[in-house]
Order: C-alpha cells, then sequence, then structure tokens
C-alpha cells in the first residue's frame, strides 16, 4: 500500500504551479474527500495541497457567475449567489462533515459517475477556467478556459492532453436570462451517493423547449450530457411526465450493479428526467436570482 | 516534517510522517476520544474534530494539514473530569450507549450550538448526519440538542423528569445518570484499542479468496523470514482442536466444527494464515509474502444449493456423538480428508447432505385445523442476511502476566470466551483470564469468540503482547450476520378470523459453520407462535451449511424473521377474509390468564411445559395505539404528518399525489434469559468507609447493566448511586456469569445483583443487631447508609469497619445467585405509518410508535433508548440493509458506502416509545427484558403497512424501491 511521502503546501496559485512544474507526478489535494478516502487505498507519493492556492469566492460578475475551485460544498449551500438547482445539487451531499471539506474543483478533479454537481454544472453550460503548470512565469498563471464537459472528456479519455491545464481554479456559469434548471437524484439512503442525478436546462420559446441540455449521472461511467434525450424534447412543448418516461426509458443503458438493476436505474432515471424536465423553475434567470436565498432557506436537507 | 498547531488551544509542534492522518496522528499520540469506524472512507464520522471551528473527519485529513489550524477535540468541551454542558446534556438525555460514538456526537453538537442556538429538528438532524451510531436509534440526539441549548441559555436549567415507576422505592423506575456515562462523554480510556502497551504486536489475518477451497499447499517461509515477523500460524502449525465459537452455555447446541485454521476454506474471509509482527506494516507485508496454492471447489451459495441432490458438501470430516448418536439413514464417515465434525448432543442433522441442525414439532392435529378452515393461506418470506456492525469492531488485546494468559477482551461473553479459548489452546482454565472492557456495541456479533482464540494462542505460544482488531471490511464478511431464512407459512382460519391451523416451515442458512445454527432459527419459531392461541399448530426449522458469511447471534436472535413471516402472514390472511389486520390479531392474541400450549413444544432443548399467562399487557398496548394512530378513522381522515414534511416529497410539489399513506400494527413479544439453562452471580462488598462495590458478572455492553446491578445495590442498602462503584465482567474478580444474551442482562444479571444486595443486608442487620442490642427483626436500613432500630442507629461504615477489625467475624460480603424455571416474555406493539411512492417505490416512515411492557423500567430512559436503538436497526434491517454475494461468494457490499445502516436522517418523523409495565414476579423488582424485543415489529408492521398504501404484499425485506415496485408488479 502507497502513502503520502512528500507534502507541499504552497501558499499561492503560481507557487503551487511551480511545485508541480518540479514534481509533475505530484497530485493535487483538495479536500481529500476522495483523494485521501480509504486508509486501505494506494495513495498518491507526492500531493501538493491546494486549500491556500485557490480561490473560494463565488461572484457575480455581470452576466458570469464565478465559483472558486476551492469553494466547500458547505460554502457553495450557503451561498447567497448561487441559483437553487446549484445550492440543491450541494445540499446533495448530504454528510455535512463531508461538505465542511470537499470542494467544486476536487469534485471535478475526481469526475465520478455519482457527482452532484457535475450534471447541473454540464446543463448550465459551464466552463473552467483551469491552470497548467507550463505557463511561463511571464505570462502567470497561463488561465485557459474550455467547457465543462469538454475538459471532464478531455483529461477522461486523453489524459496527456488535460495534463497541461489540470488544475480548476475557477467555474464560470453564464447567466441566462429566462434559462429554467432543475436538478434531481435517487440514493438509497439520505447520506448516499447519488446513484442516480439528473440535471436539466431549458428556455421556453413559443412555447416549446429551446437550448435543452440534460446531463445525467449513474447511467454510464461519467457524468455526461446524453444528446439523444435532448432531441426528443428540443422544440417541443414538454409533454406529460408519462410520456417523457416512456420516451426515455428505452434510451438509457445502465448496468446491473449491487446499487440497483439496470431495469430499475432505467425506470427510475426516466423518472428523474421528467421530474428534472417539469419542475426546471424559471428562478435561475438572471434576474431571478435575488428570490434564491428565500428558497434556501426552507432547505437545510 | 515539523508541524505546528492549535490542539484543544494550546500550541503543540509534532514531528509528522505526512503520510499520516490527522486521526492516525492524535490517537499516536493518545488523544484516543477519536476513533475509527469505516477505515477512512468518510461514512461513520467518529474520528471527527473541529477545524477551525467545522467539523470534518480527521481521517480524510493528512495530520501535517493541520499546519497553523485550530484542532478540537472531545478535551476541549469538558475541564478536566468536569462535563461541559454539551456532554452533560448527552448524558441527562441518555444518549450514552455503549458510547464509542460519544465523542462525535458531543462534537458535531458543540458546533451546532455555536452557529445556531436554537435548532431545528432538521438542523439538528443535518449537523448529526455524518455520525453513526447504532446504538441509539438517533432520537434521543434531539432531546440532548434541546437541552444543551436551553442551558446554554440558562446554566441553572434542569429537565423536568420523564416518567417515573415504582413510586414506594427512591432509585428503581427513576432516571439516574448511566454509570459509565460520564467517563465515556469525556472520551477517557475505556476500551480495549485504548489499553494497548507500546511494545505490543500486531496480528494481521489472511482470509480466503475463494468460498470453498482445499489449500493444497501453503508456504510462510518467506514470510516467517520477514523483518519484524514474530510468529506465522496456518493450519499445519495451529492446534489440533475442533470446537464452536459460539459463546453459548456447555454444552453447547452447535457442532464442535471448527478449527483455529483449517486446511479447507469455507467462505470468503475465512482464515488461511495469522502473521505476528512488531508493527501493522511489518505484519502486512509478510502476509502478502504467503504463497497458498488453492484447490477451488464449487461453492454452495443458497439453501436451494445447499439441499440440492449431489450438491458439494461444506463439511465432508467424520461426524460423532459425545452423547447420543447420529439419526437413522445419515452417514458419518469422513472423507479422510475434513476436519471432523463432533456434536455435543443429538440435533436431527445430517451434515453430509448439508444439514447442520434441525427439529419439528406441534401440538394438536394440523391436518383436522386445515380441513376445519374456511380459507387456508400459504405464503413464503425471505429475510436476507445483515450484519451487526457494532460500531467498535471485534477487538481483543491478549498478553502474557505472571505466567497466565489476560484478554482484554470486547466480549458479551467473558466466562464462555475463557472456556472456549483455553479448549482451543489446550491450557486450563485457570490460566486464563479475560476482562471485559467497554464494549463498542455487541448486538450479538460479540457473543462468538472470533478473534480472541488466535490471538491468546499466538500471546501463550510467543510470550509477546498480541492486538487484534479487525478493520471495517472484515467485519462484515469474517464476523457474524444474522441467519438468511426462508420461511413458509400456512395458516387456516374459520370466516370470522378464528385461526384453526398454524404451519411454519423454516430453512436457515447458517453459513460455513454451525455456531447457533437451530437456536437462531428455533427462536423464530419459539418467539413468534406462542402470541397467537391456536390448537393445531406445526413447525418444521432445518439449518444448512453453505459457503456464505458465517452467521450467528444477533439482536432478536431468530424472532425478527419469524415473527415477519407470522405477523405478515396473519394480515395477509385478515386481508383475505375482508377482516381489519388489528381485529385479526384480537381475534387470535393471547391475553391474561390464557394457557400457552404450544409451549408443550418448544422447551429450548429441555421438554416444554404449557404455561399459564399471569398479566399481559398486549390489550392496554393495542388500546394505547389505536388511539394514537385514530385506527378507528378511514387512514385519508387519520393525522398525517407524512407527504407535507417529507423533504424529498416536498421537492415534488406537482406529484405529492404519488405519495399514498398506510399503516400497520403488529404484537410481538420475547423471552427474559434461558430458563433452566443459565445462572447469573453476583458479589457485594461493603468498605470500611461504608461504600459498595458491586463485583457482578455480567457483561454490559453499553446497555446499563452495570446502572441495573448499581442501583440495585443503592436500592436495597438505602444508599445514593455515588455511593456504589461496579466492577463487570471480569473472570478473576467477578463470580461466574452466563454472559449477555438471550435478553437475559437485567433479568439474570440484574436478579443476582438483587440477590447479593439482599444478602448483604442480612448479614448488616445481624451485624447491627449485635451491635445495638436489637432483634434482626426490628431493624431498619435508612437512608443513606444507616441500620435504624428502635433504641439507636448505627452506620454502615462502622459495621464495615468492625467486620475486618481484630474482633470483627468475617468481611461484610453479599453473595447472589440467580437461575430460574420461570419464563418472563415482555411483551410490545408497533404502530407504524408510512409514506409509500407508488411511482418510484420509496418508502418513508412518518410515525412510529413502539409500545413495550418490559416490567418495571429499572432506568426508564436508558430502557427507552434500548427500544428506540432496537427499533432503528429493525427499520435498517427492514428498508436498507443487505450483503450482496456475487456469483463467486464474495461479499460484494462489505463496507458502510454501500451496506446501508440508517443515519438519524432515516428516523421517522414522529418517533416514540412508551412503557406499560406489568410486573413480573421474579423479575427485579418486577422487570423484565427490553432491548431484544424492540426489532422484532417494524418489519411485519412496514410490511403491512406497504400493503395498505399501494395494495402490494412485499414478502422479501429489505423492503427497497426496486423490491416494491417489482411487488407492485411494475418493473
Ligand atoms: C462520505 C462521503 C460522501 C460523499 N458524498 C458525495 C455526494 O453526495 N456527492 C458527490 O458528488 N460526491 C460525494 N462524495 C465524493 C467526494 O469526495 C467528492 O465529490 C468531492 O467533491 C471531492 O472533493 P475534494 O475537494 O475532497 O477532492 P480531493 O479528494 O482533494 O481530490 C479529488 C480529485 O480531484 C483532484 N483535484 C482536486 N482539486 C482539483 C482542482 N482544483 N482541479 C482539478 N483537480 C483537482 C485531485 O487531484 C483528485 O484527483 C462523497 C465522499 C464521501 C467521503
Ligand atoms: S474513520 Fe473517519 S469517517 Fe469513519
Ligand atoms: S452509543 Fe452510539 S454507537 Fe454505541
Amino acid at each position: 500500500m502507497k502513502s503520502v511521502q512528500r507534502y507541499a503546501n504552497p501558499s499561492s496559485l503560481q507557487e503551487a504551479l511551480a511545485a508541480r512544474k518540479a514534481d509533475p507526478g505530484a497530485s493535487y489535494l483538495a479536500g481529500g474527500t476522495c483523494l485521501l478516502a480509504g486508509d486501505g487505498r494506494d495513495r498518491p507519493e507526492s500531493v501538493i495541497d491546494v486549500g491556500r492556492s485557490l480561490p473560494r469566492e463565488i461572484l457575480r460578475e455581470g452576466s458570469l457567475l464565478s465559483i472558486g475551485a476551492g469553494a466547500t460544498f458547505q460554502e457553495l449551500a450557503e451561498s447567497r449567489e448561487l441559483p437553487p438547482c446549484v445550492t440543491d445539487a450541494a445540499l446533495s451531499m448530504v454528510n455535512r462533515n463531508t461538505r465542511n471539506r470537499a470542494t467544486l474543483g476536487g469534485n471535478l478533479g475526481a469526475d465520478k459517475s455519482c457527482s452532484s454537481l457535475i450534471p447541473i454544472l454540464i446543463a448550465l453550460e459551464a466552463e473552467v477556467e483551469a491552470a497548467s503548470p507550463s505557463a511561463s512565469p511571464a505570462n502567470p498563471p497561463g488561465l485557459e478556459r474550455f467547457g465543462l464537459e469538454a475538459w471532464l472528456r478531455s483529461r477522461a479519455e486523453a489524459p496527456d492532453i488535460w495534463r497541461a491545464a489540470d488544475l480548476v481554479v475557477r467555474v464560470l456559469v453564464p447567466l441566462v436570462e429566462g434559462r429554467r434548471a432543475a436538478y434531481r437524484r435517487w440514493n438509497r439512503v439520505a447520506c448516499d451517493l447519488s446513484v442516480l442525478g439528473v440535471a436539466a436546462s431549458y428556455r421556453i420559446e413559443d412555447g416549446g423547449v429551446s437550448g435543452l441540455r440534460l446531463a445525467l449521472g449513474g447511467q454510464g461511467p461519467k457524468p455526461r450530457r446524453f444528446p439523444a434525450l435532448e432531441a426528443l424534447f428540443e422544440g417541443v412543448a414538454l409533454p406529460s411526465r408519462e410520456v417523457i418516461e416512456e420516451a426515455v426509458s428505452p434510451l438509457l443503458r445502465p448496468i446491473d450493479d449491487l446499487r440497483a438493476s439496470a431495469a430499475f436505474k432505467r425506470l427510475r432515471g426516466a423518472q428523474l428526467v421528467a421530474d428534472a424536465l417539469l419542475s426546471a423553475s424559471a428562478q435561475y434567470g438572471a434576474s431571478a436570482l435575488s428570490g434564491a436565498s428565500d428558497h434556501r432557506g426552507e432547505r437545510i436537507w | 516534517m515539523v508541524t505546528t498547531f492549535k490542539l484543544n488551544g494550546k500550541t503543540v509542534a509534532w514531528e509528522l510522517d505526512p503520510g499520516l492522518s490527522l486521526r492516525d496522528a492524535l490517537r499516536a499520540k493518545g488523544v484516543i476520544s477519536v476513533r475509527n469506524g469505516c477505515d477512512g472512507e468518510g461514512s461513520c464520522g467518529l474520528c471527527a474534530v473541529l477545524l477551525d471551528g467545522r467539523s470534518v473527519n480527521s481521517c480524510q485529513l493528512l495530520a501535517v494539514q493541520a499546519a497553523g489550524r485550530d484542532v478540537r477535540t472531545v478535551e476541549s468541551l469538558s475541564k478536566g473530569r468536569e462535563l461541559g454542558i454539551v456532554q452533560r446534556a448527552l448524558v441527562d438525555a441518555a444518549c450514552v450507549q455503549c458510547g464509542y460514538c460519544t465523542p462525535a456526537v458531543a462534537l458535531a453538537i458543540e458546533e451546532l450550538l455555536r452557529r445556531d442556538k436554537n435548532p431545528s429538528r432538521e438542523a439538528i438532524a443535518d449537523a448529526l448526519s455524518s455520525t453513526m451510531c447504532r446504538c441509539t436509534g438517533y432520537e434521543q440526539f434531539f432531546d440532548a440538542v434541546r437541552i444543551a441549548s436551553k442551558r446554554l441559555a440558562d446554566p441553572s436549567y434542569a429537565e423536568p423528569a420523564g416518567p417515573e415507576f415504582r413510586p414506594d422505592l427512591r432509585h428503581i423506575g427513576k432516571d439516574r445518570d448511566k454509570v459509565d456515562a460520564a467517563r465515556l462523554a469525556l472520551g477517557e480510556r475505556a476500551f480495549v484499542e485504548d489499553r494497548v502497551d507500546a511494545d505490543a504486536c500486531h496480528l494481521k489475518m489472511l482470509h480466503s479468496p475463494h468460498a470453498h477451497a482445499w489449500i493444497k499447499a501453503i508456504d510462510a517461509s518467506a514470510a516467517e523470514a520477514m523483518p519484524g515477523v514474530v510468529a506465522v500460524l496456518t493450519h499445519l502449525n495451529c492446534p489440533d482442536q475442533v470446537y464452536t465459537t459460539a459463546g453459548q452455555g456447555f454444552p453447547e447446541p452447535s457442532p464442535y466444527d471448527q478449527r483455529m485454521f483449517s486446511k479447507k476454506v469455507r467462505h470468503v474471509g475465512d482464515r488461511v494464515a495469522a502473521v505476528l509482527a512488531e508493527t501493522p506494516a511489518e505484519a502486512q507485508a509478510a502476509l502478502e509474502a504467503i504463497v497458498v496454492e488453492y484447490e477451488t471447489l464449487k461453492p454452495v451459495l443458497s439453501i436451494a444449493e445447499a439441499k440440492a441432490p449431489g450438491a458439494p458438501i461444506v463439511h465432508s470430516g467424520a461426524v460423532s456423538y459425545v452423547v447420543g448418536g447420529p439419526p437413522e439413514g445419515t452417514s458419518v464417515e469422513g472423507d479422510g480428508r475434513d476436519d471432523p465434525v463432533v456434536y455435543q448432543f443429538p440435533l436431527h442433522s445430517d451434515p453430509h447432505r448439508n444439514l447442520a441442525a434441525s427439529a419439528a414439532d406441534g401440538i394438536g392435529d394440523i391436518e383436522a385445523g386445515f380441513a376445519d378452515a374456511d380459507l387456508v393461506i400459504e405464503r413464503k418470506y425471505k429475510g436476507n442476511r445483515v450484519q451487526c456492525t457494532p460500531m467498535e469492531p471485534h477487538v481483543v488485546y491478549a498478553r502474557i502476566d505472571s505466567g497466565r494468559l489476560v484478554l482484554r477482551a470486547s466480549t458479551q461473553v467473558p466466562w464462555h470466551v475463557r472456556r472456549i479459548v483455553a479448549r482451543a489452546i489446550g491450557i486450563p482454565e485457570n490460566k486464563v483470564r479475560v476482562i471485559k472492557e467497554r464494549v463498542g456495541g455487541g448486538f450479538g456479533a460479540k457473543q462468538d469468540i472470533v478473534v480472541e482464540d488466535v490471538a491468546g494462542y499466538l500471546a501463550w505460544k510467543t510470550g509477546r503482547p498480541v492486538f487484534f482488531r479487525y478493520d471495517r471490511e472484515k467485519e462484515f464478511i469474517a464476523s457474524r450476520t444474522r441467519h438468511v431464512m426462508e420461511i413458509e407459512v400456512k395458516l387456516g382460519a374459520k370466516r370470522d378470523g378464528r385461526l384453526t391451523a398454524i404451519q411454519m416451515r423454516l430453512d436457515a442458512d447458517t453459513g460455513p459453520y454451525g455456531q447457533h445454527c437451530l437456536t437462531v432459527p428455533m427462536n423464530a419459531i419459539s418467539k413468534s407462535l406462542p402470541l397467537l392461541l391456536c390448537d393445531n399448530v406445526r413447525f418444521e426449522v432445518k439449518s444448512y451449511y453453505t459457503n456464505l458469511s458465517p452467521a450467528g447471534a444477533y439482536q432478536g436472535y431468530g424472532a425478527p424473521k419469524g415473527s415477519f413471516a407470522l405477523q405478515t402472514c396473519l394480515a395477509e390472511l385478515a386481508a383475505e377474509l375482508g377482516i381489519e389486520q388489528l381485529e385479526m390479531i384480537e381475534r387470535n392474541r393471547v391475553r391474561s390468564g390464557t394457557r400457552i400450549e404450544i409451549l408443550r413444544s418448544l422447551g429450548e432443548g429441555r421438554a416444554g411445559t404449557a404455561v399459564t399467562l399471569g398479566e399481559c399487557g398486549l390489550g392496554d398496548m393495542l388500546a394505547r395505539g389505536k388511539a394514537a394512530f385514530a385506527w378507528d378513522l378511514a387512514k385519508e381522515q387519520a393525522p398525517s404528518h407524512a407527504v407535507s414534511a417529507s423533504p424529498k416529497a416536498s421537492e415534488i410539489p406537482y406529484a405529492q399525489g404519488d405519495w399514498k399513506i398506510g399503516r400497520g400494527a403488529v404484537i410481538i413479544q420475547q423471552g427474559s434469559g434461558l430458563p433452566g439453562l443459565d445462572a447469573a452471580n453476583a458479589e457485594l462488598r461493603l468498605l470500611a468507609d461504608g461504600t459498595l462495590l458491586m463485583l457482578s458478572g455480567g457483561a454490559d455492553l453499553g446497555t446499563g447493566l452495570d446502572t441495573v446491578t448499581a442501583k440495585a445495590a443503592a436500592e436495597i442498602l438505602g444508599l445514593d448511586m455515588e455511593d456504589v462503584e461496579v466492577v463487570s465482567g471480569d473472570t478473576d474478580v467477578t463470580p461466574f456469569d452466563k454472559g449477555a444474551y438471550a435478553s437475559s442482562g437485567t433479568y439474570f444479571s440484574g436478579n443476582a445483583a438483587v440477590r447479593a444486595a439482599e444478602d448483604l443486608r442480612d448479614k448488616v442487620l445481624a451485624a447491627a443487631a449485635a451491635v445495638l442490642g436489637e432483634d434482626a427483626g426490628r431493624l431498619k436500613i435508612a437512608h443513606r447508609g444507616r441500620v435504624v432500630g428502635e433504641r439507636g442507629e448505627v452506620s454502615l461504615a462502622r459495621l464495615a469497619h468492625m467486620s475486618i477489625q481484630g474482633e470483627g467475624h468475617h468481611e461484610l460480603v453479599g453473595f447472589g445467585n440467580f437461575k430460574t424455571e420461570h419464563a418472563a416474555f415482555p411483551y410490545g406493539a408497533h404502530f407504524v405509518q408510512a409514506a409509500v411512492n407508488e411511482r418510484t417505490g420509496e418508502v418513508r416512515l412518518s410515525k412510529y410508535y413502539a409500545y413495550q411492557d418490559c416490567g418495571t423500567p429499572i432506568n426508564p430512559a436508558l430502557a427507552v433508548g434500548q427500544i428506540y436503538g432496537g427499533v432503528m436497526k429493525a427499520v435498517g434491517h427492514s428498508l436498507y440493509e443487505e450483503m450482496i454475494y456475487d456469483e463467486t461468494g464474495r461479499c460484494v457490499n462489505p463496507r458502510f458506502l454501500d451496506y446501508k445502516i440508517p443515519s438519524i436522517l432515516e428516523v421517522p418523523e414522529d418517533f416514540r416509545v412508551e412503557l406499560m409495565p406489568v410486573a413480573d414476579e421474579v423479575g427485579p423488582f418486577g422487570g423484565k427484558s427490553v432491548s431484544e424485543i424492540a426489532l422484532n415489529g417494524a418489519a411485519p408492521a412496514i410490511s403491512i403497512a406497504i400493503h395498505d398504501a399501494v395494495g402490494a404484499w412485499v414478502r422479501e425485506w429489505p423492503f427497497t424501491p426496486e423490491r416494491v415496485l417489482r411487488a407492485m408488479g411494475k418493473l
């Protein structure tokens, strides 16, 4: 069993990137709720603690929401800037001790199918601002922007490419007037991973769904968009939930595992798609954000 | 790396290995209140610390990350040994059962109250969402937070006393602090792992990766030569003895079918080899260097496979009997290769057909009973494997001292440990001392000798101190579980609902070894059938060997599964007959004064006799439940908490119509120890300052037994609780006790303490009579510590002092022994209201009321806590918990990440326990047993509620959404 041999605790982003450049095999360590989970599991030999290097502020910058990658789930949950669909997703990590440590950046870095945040951030067309250790001191700190899903895909599928810009510094969420969004999930008990998760976002134009984005977790190895599902409803008025479920379920291809059978995941996944679509509230849009805090007050779960 | 940080307000600078977690660093530095319940998975929260004021899991932090930060542990809440407000509130609200989780709970509440002075129920649940507790059922944590919050505002706040019983007595029936609660809340050293010396060696076990295989060859030579390795043990060099690990009275009703190590492995997780080394890392490295060659065999992975003709045989060695002989037609000749199987007496077994034990009996004429019925139904119920999951896994520390083996153990059965370990090692019992430490939860798993034999043997052989602690995965796969049971129930009834015949046919899966193989399944019968009156009853029980995880004792023993089958079937019959389900119970249940004939055939290994029931509280309990649930109103009109307050349901307001309300109620019973089989003893010493030392054989597992024995002494000798200290479960110091199982603690060990106190009282009175010159019959014990006569009085202290002086005759010591032929049944009635989502299959409990007749509640709040805890375990078993196996027999969810025990968020919204005392004539002060019975109600009551809500019977538990939807035909 491998354990951590080297620990670096840089105090700025530049230092963190320099540390990484000097030790390319090192892993970034944020909340540690994934990287350090399980006493018996192998751990990276070298870690760079990004706790002091990453921003954690949650700010509105014009029509963009900027979320520091160092923000913890609890900070997301407590923020008054975020739309309810994001705070819902953050609070769906019910375990409070974990919420106090786990970060947004670590959640994206872990890229787990059971992620609470990735589906909703993909649905909201979030972008990541990522830093690469190869940035020169003259061009600090080499920040690049990627669409979140593209960033996740490239690092999952072609790790050599993403290595260039693998440290998420901020997540940027465009605020789109009139957009509706929701996140729904299924889990076995309250303090469980999100076994199945669905996020939806769209606008209503001429009575029909427009710009629909559906991202699902638990229906494949990673949480991703499902274009085939989006195509079902794009441009049409949303049908009843039964019709949605019937249309969606044949397009899901989950696997049997110990958490549930494939048949159940298909049925339940389709229900969550229907619920996310039908319950997506208009509260998301830029002008509606001020109402968000009332909503949060009543949801501690 | 030197790391400087603030620990509990003081700056410390520690030299730290960068790989060390903060949890392990704190423990290594002696901050032992930070515990480990899930091996760093992040699920249990027992390692919590406050990091810059926020509650976090210290297992997922590197210790070096603490640099420059503020770290607080439970030690920061108290001043010296004086409890802080939160700790005091936890003690007052009876939240400290085993106490293993208490420091973490205290920290979570501390953090909560700093940011929210007056938290709501939801905020409390959120704050405690990370902390697992298997004992308390969480409900009393809400009380503790309320009390602490009031005291923060007003330090003089006193919580009004809860319900009290027995106004004629000073302590009995009143709430007193649990005697060990304060030290557990302080986080003081109390558990086995807190007693380990710096020079201890570490034992690690190599577990089988195969469900069924011969070990063809095993080569440990490389491992033996590795640095730090002290010894390696395999089947080649371990004692050649078979025994049972069941901590039952001798001669056990369990076959001796297990060797310390065998050349055949019989389940994934079976023992292959043990390594003893100086450090855990060296032991682990050596384990990996052991070369094993297996010859794999087809495993037996279900009851059906075990029964099938031509099935692989789990035990193929020679079968013999100490008393009696084999049943006709069974084979006893061994294959010349496998270990022998020795039965102490016949259990109607046939190991070479995988039948570990069986029993069948009944009363009346079953066929005539069915012929007489207007309606006969037959249903099959299945209960899957669940694990006890004590927060503290199995652990032992073995050391040689003065030529004897001293085992510091976390056990329910110190004397059985002594006997079985002595036998396994081949040394006399007087060479072994077992000291039961505080037990971080037992729940039956610690009624078995799971770790003590091998640790004891290695200490004995090498002379080195041996520490052996299971990790969570081992606790799942190589500890004990509740037997899988498949129960066919056939009921016949008249149109008016009166039962004419009951037949129960039960098949159980005992796993690879036969500990408790007959008694657990028999208990499913013997604690369910006697609730119903019927002239024609028949039962058959068969217990099969399989290659799945070992089964054994688990709180409730077999009763929860029998209760589920019989009570659910009765409700199914009621539904078919168009009779309201409680009315059906009413027409068939036992009541005060009825004669329970079925007990003739349920003698627990002896000839049984019919019993005429004395007072029985069932009628009152049912009436209370009906009133509280407005049972006579249509359920739509009955007040409901479900939909509106159910958090997930309220997220989908348009879909409220998917949530259907259902309700269910059942009657339950248990026993109070094993009459005629078991015995308990206690000794009570009066010390020269007038205080008492109670030496109780009983094994307190966090259940409060030591508090019961202390109360008995204080009550009878006219003293206060602080005048009594209890030492218990030490085989050198305290007298014999059968151990804590079969709901025997209060009844047996408690009664032994009562008798010891009465004996001491009589001796004190005799001594006082001589001093005062009065007839002993005219003297009375008066509060606090005085003997008062008509002419004068004398203190206990003076009497004690005189008794040990030159002119004294002997030390004033009382002895108490308890055994009985009397069977005391606690009864209960559980009422449930559930919201069932007919679209998603989810089940939420909106209301759960447990009524229980436990005789006189010796300490009401602790009794109530036992019941909450029992109910929540059963809720977990009913809705979420199940060990799942793949096609090779490997358990795929041996961790909390995927074996879901309830957290505080699963607690029913309206959760209540009410005690209905019906005094028992033999029990201590009229007390009966409390805790086990509480597990018998949830499964049948919830299954009945599900049917009531959505019209489908779910006959296999846990009732997962998937099973509910399947039962509804939607999947
Ligand atoms: C009890 C428990 C419950 C959980 N419940 C949930 C849940 O409900 N929902 C859920 O989504 N997850 C859940 N998780 C998983 C949880 O670990 C992650 O989701 C969490 O967000 C990881 O964040 P972290 O900061 O702890 O990351 P770390 O463990 O520190 O890192 C995780 C990975 O991300 C990388 N990384 C860290 N920071 C960055 C960054 N800024 N940019 C790029 N890569 C980075 C690391 O190198 C590592 O590979 C749970 C975990 C536990 C232990
Ligand atoms: S040991 Fe840290 S959460 Fe369980
Ligand atoms: S008291 Fe909580 S685990 Fe025992």
